[in-house]
């Protein structure tokens, strides 16, 4: 669903989500034991794919199980809702490939306004809530890697083993998903107390308890407008108690960003993580040991082979985003660490390092401005985006030649310092000024 | 009443399967007979059925109930004796009921005078009625059939010292049809019963009835040379009598046992059963589409023969191994039900004696294109026996009252053929004749009337079928039409409420009457025709154009 633009400012009702048409799809379909949502927009070039391991996946390792694939789409202009009709599996359309035992019903939808991850999520959520599915995977239409195992490794741990949330592990070069492991996944795991590295998924799987939880919390009503739905889902499982599980599904494919998508990221994610913390006070507030989550297969599996990176320009945009921001961070930073901040600004591109804890204040007292909106919020995230470019200068330099055990080595260490600057995020929460 | 003149009435038959050693002993020694079958053809006729398919009734070692004939031209004398047939036959003619008979081609007893005397020499003139070798290498590679007793399709013979062919038991030698005295004595069986008068046969095993080296041995053109040749000479020699095939293959594979409307009358449909049973446990129609789309055409005079349980076990031949595991993880999951490849159950255990199932069941079956086949006792809800060996547990005593020996025999209980059914579920005290025609809401009763109803009209005999695909996979949905007529069968095989629309625009401007109830339903219009049906229901329309 990560591919899917958001839109502001929305409000849904249950009738926006579920039209005549398909209310008349879910009757035909019936109760089901399994739903893999399938989120659209314009997908027709890779949904068949992704539709095709996902058929497989489900006669191969649940052959007698009730399932459906769903597909809200976001308008789509291209042939996706033709695609996905065709991958039904029922007495007029048989699988060439595979013998299923059973119909296996492909639904389709159209849903209104913009395409918008969040209302792809509620509508997944209502189908499944009224077929009563027992377990449900969402999986993203540009998944063309994916492999019928994903199907297992996503719905067996909810389906049989009673887990709640499932998300995913992806082997990945040791310089992707930098904004993950520099500062999403340590600073989740050190306030939330779980240790999941992919927070942020595309590719997840829910139970039916959890989707009934998420139907009724307020997750909804995010006031930046129904961004980073998928952190707000894996907040909510963390902060709801709800069981965790890992699963490895192989390589993720590197998708090169521009310097726009990071401030969107960012919103998606950071702005996510900031905004989950006062609703979820209660629950990070309390000091307490982080606890691994079970996972099948490989919790970190990082390749090392050489990658061409233009770090130069990186601590460039560092350098003029300090300059230029300096009345936002000041209004934003404390003084001790915006002087430590603007002190680094001025190393030579050779000697600069943004030390651990440096970059763990500058990450709280974000977040604790952010709680007392100093500025506008989404400024906020946006004067973020030159500070974090810092920091990665400073991961790709001292990980260049690292091995991935090294590589993660380094990440735990920012986790700790994380962990052990909580008090911190607290008393900037909790600060009059 | 009298038999109709109509050739074809095979189509419109309801047939009832019954073992004449099960159903009424008529002479006290505690094994059904013929004298008793004929004093219960008035409970058959009531019933409705006007068919009756006996199954072996020759004198037999009986060990393999019968299919191991030692004389085709006697009665077993436990069952009575020929003239108790012939009177027997009689009676179910002047209630309209038409007798068919069990002929077992393939095989004799090896007590069977003729293989005694083949054994006997190399040199004796009967030798060649066999399939004879010196070795056991022939037709390697030739499927076991009973895979729990058998290790080979070849037994020695100590008597001769060699080896004989036997797709069965041991102590079935398959008839060797390539010798013309062999196809030629088998007509004069054949004739000799149908002088007495039977209205047709049930042609065992037919598909192993010649052997060819590098063959599976099974459909072989030289066998379909044999069964023409012997519907040739039915044809000449006697009219509307009929074959049945029993033949458990594939559809593709049945239809050459249909020629050109030269060969047999009727076919069982094995593989449809077991999709019955699957769609019902799945609550999806897919299983039951999958074979009937595979299923070609037959000649016009040609009908296929539905049933759902039978004397066998619910054999799991013609299914995959997904299929197979499925179904026996489904309906035999403890493992004294399963039996070769199949499921030693009768009808209502396999449908946890859920009432509203078995109606579902015997809806489809009475409303599918072909003729149906009521398993005696099934139209009772009768129970089994999985603890009796082979596949005794589905031949017990019928069940008639609760009183001595449920009616069946006036003899000692010890010296029954079998045990009775006795547990507080199935027992003849809780499930008996007797108590279901106290009861305008019985098994029976509902039996009698989805009888009566599917003999209202010939459309589900003779007419086509043509199937709707709505939306909603739980439910089967086909319009049987014969000329004008026409009659719209919706089944949810769903255990829950469903909601269906069907696609009845082709059918515009018709109300639709309920057969049972005749209540009307509304008109048929432009917009998809919705019906709501409770669990397991299913209706049949007509559909009128008032």
């Amino acid at each position: 669903m990560g591919n899917l633009r958001h839109i502001e400012g929305f409000g849904l009702d249950e009738s926006s989500v579920l039209t005549d048409d398909f209310l008349r799809q879910l009757i035909s379909v019936g109760e089901v034991d399994l739903l893999v949502g399938v989120p659209t927009h314009n997908s027709a070039k890779t949904v068949g794919e992704t539709l095709q391991g996902i058929r497989v996946g489900l006669l191969k390792y649940f052959p007698r199980e009730r399932a459906v694939i769903l597909n809200p789409d976001g308008g789509s202009k291209d042939s996706t809702r033709e695609v996905v009709a065709a991958a039904s599996i029922n007495d007029l359309q048989r699988s060439s490939d595979m013998y299923a035992l059973r119909t296996l019903p492909c639904i389709s939808t159209v849903y209104g306004g913009s395409p918008a991850t969040e209302v792809a999520l509620r509508t997944v959520l209502a189908a499944a809530e009224l077929l009563r599915a027992k377990a449900c995977a969402i999986v993203s239409p540009e998944a063309t890697n994916i492999t019928p195992d994903w199907i297992e490794r996503l719905l067996r741990p909810v389906y049989r083993d009673n887990f709640d949330l499932v998300t995913p592990v992806y082997r990945r070069h040791k310089f992707d998903g930098l904004l993950l492991r520099n500062l999403i996944y340590p600073m989740t795991r050190a306030l939330y107390g779980k240790r999941v590295r992919e927070p942020y998924a595309v590719e997840f799987a829910f139970s039916e308890r959890f989707g009934s939880h998420l139907s009724e919390m307020q997750v909804w009503d995010h006031a930046a407008g129904g961004v980073g739905t998928e952190m707000r889902m894996t907040i909510a499982a963390m902060a709801g108690g709800f069981r965790l599980y890992q699963t490895f599904l192989g390589t993720k494919p590197h998708l090169d960003r521009s310097s726009a998508d990071l401030v969107a990221a960012m919103r998606q994610t950071v702005g996510t993580l900031f905004w989950s913390l006062e609703p979820n006070l209660q629950y990070w507030s309390i000091n307490r040991e982080t606890e691994s989550v079970p996972t099948c297969g490989a919790e970190h599996d990082l390749t090392t082979e050489p990658v061409r990176v233009n770090r130069k320009r990186l601590y460039q945009q560092f350098g003029s985003g300090v300059g230029e921001l300096e009345p936002v961070l000041r209004s934003i930073l404390s003084a001790p660490t915006l002087a430590e901040v603007q002190g680094i600004a001025k190393v030579a591109e050779d000697d600069f390092r943004y030390p651990h804890e440096l970059w763990v204040k500058t990450a709280y007292e974000f977040a604790s401005s952010y709680h007392k909106s100093v500025i506008n919020r989404d400024h906020i995230i946006q004067a973020l985006a030159p500070l974090y470019r810092g920091k990665v200068y400073t991961f790709l330099l001292e990980n260049r030649d690292a091995s991935g055990e090294e590589v993660e080595a380094n990440v735990e260490a920012l986790c700790l310092t994380f962990e052990r600057l909580k008090p911190y995020l607290l008393d900037r929460w909790n600060a009059r000024e | 009443m009298t038999l109709g003149q109509d050739g074809l009435w095979y189509k419109d038959a309801i047939i009832y399967q019954v073992h004449v050693r099960t159903f009424r002993d008529g002479s006290g020694d505690g094994i059904g007979d013929f004298r008793g079958l004929a004093e219960k053809l008035d409970y058959l006729q009531e019933l409705g059925i006007t068919a009756l398919w006996l199954m072996p009734f020759f004198p037999s070692p009986l060990r393999d109930d019968g299919y191991d004939i030692a004389d085709y031209r006697s009665v077993h004398p436990s069952y009575g004796t020929l003239d108790d047939f012939k009177n027997f036959l009689v009676a179910a003619h002047e209630r309209g009921i038409r007798v068919i008979v069990e002929m077992v081609l393939n095989h004799t007893s090896d007590q069977h005078p003729w293989f005694q005397e083949s054994r006997s020499s190399r040199d004796n003139p009967r030798r060649d009625w066999y399939v004879w070798s010196d070795t056991d290498s022939l037709y390697r590679g030739v499927r076991i059939i009973f895979l729990d007793t058998e290790t080979s399709n070849w037994a020695r013979d100590p008597v001769s010292k060699s080896y004989y062919w036997h797709r069965f038991f041991s102590h079935q030698p398959d008839l060797n049809y390539d010798n013309p005295a062999v196809r030629e004595e088998m007509w004069s069986v054949m004739q000799f019963w149908l002088e007495i008068g039977v209205d047709g046969f049930r042609l065992d095993a037919v598909p192993y009835l010649v052997e060819r080296e590098g063959t599976s041995c099974e459909n072989l053109p030289e066998t379909h040379v044999v069964l023409k040749q012997l519907r040739s000479k039915l044809d000449q020699n006697f009219t509307g009598r009929m074959l049945l095939a029993e033949a458990n293959q594939w559809p593709a594979d049945l239809r050459p046992y249909f020629g050109d409307g030269d060969e047999f009358h009727m076919a069982f449909h094995f593989p449809l059963m077991p999709r019955m049973f699957m769609g019902l446990k799945l609550e999806d129609r897919k299983p039951i589409m999958d074979i009937l789309q595979q299923t070609p055409a037959i000649p016009d005079p040609c009908q296929w023969c539905l049933f759902l349980r039978n004397h066998d076990e619910l054999t799991l031949e013609m299914v995959t191994d997904m299929e197979r595991d499925y179904m026996y993880d489904t309906y035999a999951g403890d493992k004294a039900m399963r039996v070769n490849l199949g499921i030693r159950r009768r009808l209502a255990p396999l449908l946890d004696n859920d009432r509203r199932r078995v109606e579902l069941m015997n809806g489809m079956l009475m409303s599918l294109p072909g003729t149906p086949i009521i398993y005696y006792g099934d139209e009772i809800g009768m129970g089994d026996n999985i603890h009796l060996g082979d596949r005794n547990g589905v031949r017990t005593p019928m069940q008639w009252d609760g009183g001595w020996n449920a009616g069946f025999s006036s003899a000692d209980p010890e010296s029954l053929y079998s045990p009775l059914i006795l547990n507080p579920v199935y027992g003849y005290p809780a499930v008996n004749v007797d108590a279901q025609k106290r009861s305008g809401h019985s098994l029976l009763a509902w039996m009698k009337r989805i009888i009566s109803a599917r003999k209202s009209t010939q459309v589900f005999g003779r007419g086509s079928i043509e199937f709707l695909h709505p939306a909603n996979h739980r439910v089967l949905a086909y319009v049987r039409q014969l000329k004008a007529e026409a009659v719209l069968v919706v089944n949810n095989l769903s255990s829950s409420a469903q909601a269906v629309e069907l696609d009845l625009r082709r059918y515009k401007g018709n109300i639709l009457v309920e057969m049972f109830g005749r209540n009307i339903f509304p008109r048929i219009g432009d917009l998809p025709y919705l019906l709501t049906m409770g669990p397991y229901q299913f209706f049949w329309f007509r559909l009128r154009r008032i």
